[in-house]
């Protein structure tokens, strides 16, 4: 039995983990110590008020993927967490991800490559001859940008320059109308007729799609705001109504409270004059 | 066994699921299906553990995004580490263990106390979801500002106390499963229970937290 306070006797019968003789013989002790039986009666309380913490619930839907097939543990694993869990918890997100991704990808490329096309900026200059596509917001006519020749140049040679000239872009044009979609990305790309490999064409897309990804991301954001601004905008005008409400309700009850009192003190005073 | 509505899902025990055969697979079971390869069975305990794992990460670090990570991480280690499991401890304390060792770590990064999340004000249109037909508004605000006030009280523990709290009161794991977990006397997890205790009850009471919302009068 014991006979002085003890914090871990005291803490294993807070959670029963005493024996049945222990646990007698600590209560016995409980009878004789109001300190600990203060401890013990706060401890309690405190447990019940420790059990409102609760956690969030998010929808963690975790999953192992194995990337290696027939793979064991300790092979090279992900583990992914879904937005909303799928129906079928083992369901690969790659099943629904992947054509989503590759539809996406390619609707990028043709709305480039058709941007690009629309966009043909020919130029003329002292630096010779160039071709941009593009978002340029003013595109030169190639009427309108040819030099006259500086003195002392051979009008010969500029002519010559000039016919060169008016040849390839005859080519450009012709070759501008064709449905080719790389070479229209080529010149998305470069602003020049030079050609671009895979390699480069694949960095281009991706920039387009992080670009797009972003806007997306930017109009979300603002849309989010928009509506979070809308309904706290609605929550305080709620609540305003609420205490309002509320107080009317209040005054009502006290206006009533009052009048049965008084209704009350009459009848009693009505009594005793009637005796 | 959890406490506070974090039982692991698809089970009846912590460490039994029912199948749709009606059949029931202990941990133990599907440790040794995942030890043999089977991907589907490991999944079935993450299924089943990620919400206790989740909670134990929440309340020792405090912050939604990184205890989703350490949850995930928990998870990927285990399954790496499979094969050096032996069973000489039940598969979720080997978990708790993991979880434990990379809260450690994320604390050790961050260089400073936790804190955990709790918004300052009380958001109305939250609470209105939480809403059942037995539970005024009133009430409902009062038991949010109640469970804040519990996690600011908490994140003040040192982290032993606090660790230790959780794993007892939460987790409602033994005294020896949290020295066995903690490495440390038996005795000291009791120690650290108790004084971890009573600085919760004083801190709640200085909070505005009356002795009778202490005594579950209230």
């Amino acid at each position: 039995m014991p006979t002085k306070c003890d914090s871990e006797q005291l803490v294993s019968y807070l959670y029963d983990d005493l024996s049945g003789e222990d646990a007698a013989a600590f209560e016995r002790h409980l009878r004789g110590c109001a300190a600990c039986r203060e401890d013990l009666a706060g401890f309690q309380g405190l447990r019940a008020t420790l059990k409102t913490w609760a956690p969030p619930q998010p929808d963690l839907a975790l999953t192992i993927a194995d990337t290696r097939a027939g793979a064991h543990p300790g092979a090279a694993v992900h583990a992914h967490a879904h937005p909303h869990a799928p129906a079928h918890p083992h369901a690969s997100w790659r099943a629904w991800w992947t054509p989503a991704a590759g539809l996406a990808a390619a609707a990028v490329f043709v709305l480039a490559a058709a941007s690009a096309l629309a966009h043909v900026e020919i130029r003329v200059g002292s630096d010779g001859f160039s071709v941009r596509t593009g978002w340029n917001t003013n595109p030169a006519p190639a009427s309108t940008v040819v030099p006259s020749p500086a003195p002392g140049v051979d009008l010969a040679r500029f002519d010559a320059s000039v016919a060169d000239m008016q040849r390839r872009l005859g080519e450009l044009e012709a070759e501008s109308h064709k449905p080719v979609i790389p070479s229209a990305v080529r010149m998305v790309s470069t602003g020049t007729a030079n050609h671009m490999s895979d390699t480069e064409m694949l960095t281009r897309v991706r920039d387009l799609l992080a670009q797009s990804e972003s806007r997306q991301q930017r109009e979300l954001a603002i849309r989010i705001g928009q509506v979070v601004r809308d309904v706290d905008a609605q929550r305080v005008a709620d609540l305003s109504r609420i205490q309002q409400g509320l107080g009317r309700i209040d005054a009502m009850t006290t206006a009533d409270a009052a009048a049965h009192r008084e209704l009350a003190n009459y009848v009693i005073t009505s009594t005793r004059q009637q005796k | 066994m959890p406490q506070d509505g974090q039982t692991p899902r698809g089970a009846s025990k912590p460490t039994e699921n029912v199948t749709s055969l009606g059949m029931a697979s202990t941990d133990e079971e599907l440790v040794a299906r995942s030890m043999g390869g089977d991907l589907d069975s490991f999944n079935q305990l993450v299924l089943r553990w990620e919400r206790p794992i989740y909670a134990l990460a929440y309340r020792v670090i405090g912050r939604e995004d990184d205890a989703r990570d350490v949850c995930q991480e928990t998870f990927l280690r285990a399954f790496r580490a499979l094969g050096g499991f032996k069973g000489q401890a039940k598969f979720s304390s080997w978990l708790y263990r993991i979880t434990l060792n990379l809260c450690r770590d994320w604390i050790r990064r961050q260089r400073r106390q936790p804190v955990a999340q709790a918004p300052e004000g009380v958001d109305l249109l939250d609470l209105a979801t939480e809403t059942t037909p037995a539970e005024s508004i009133e009430d409902l605000v009062a038991r949010r500002e109640l469970s804040h006030a519990v996690a600011r009280a908490m994140a003040s523990l040192p982290d032993e106390q606090r660790t230790a709290i959780i794993l007892k009161e939460y987790h409602g794991l033994t005294f020896q499963e949290i020295a066995d977990l903690l490495d440390c006397p038996l005795s000291t997890v009791k120690t650290r229970l108790y004084q971890g205790l009573t600085v919760l009850r004083r801190q709640l009471a200085g909070a505005g937290l009356t002795g009778d919302s202490l005594t579950g009068r209230s």
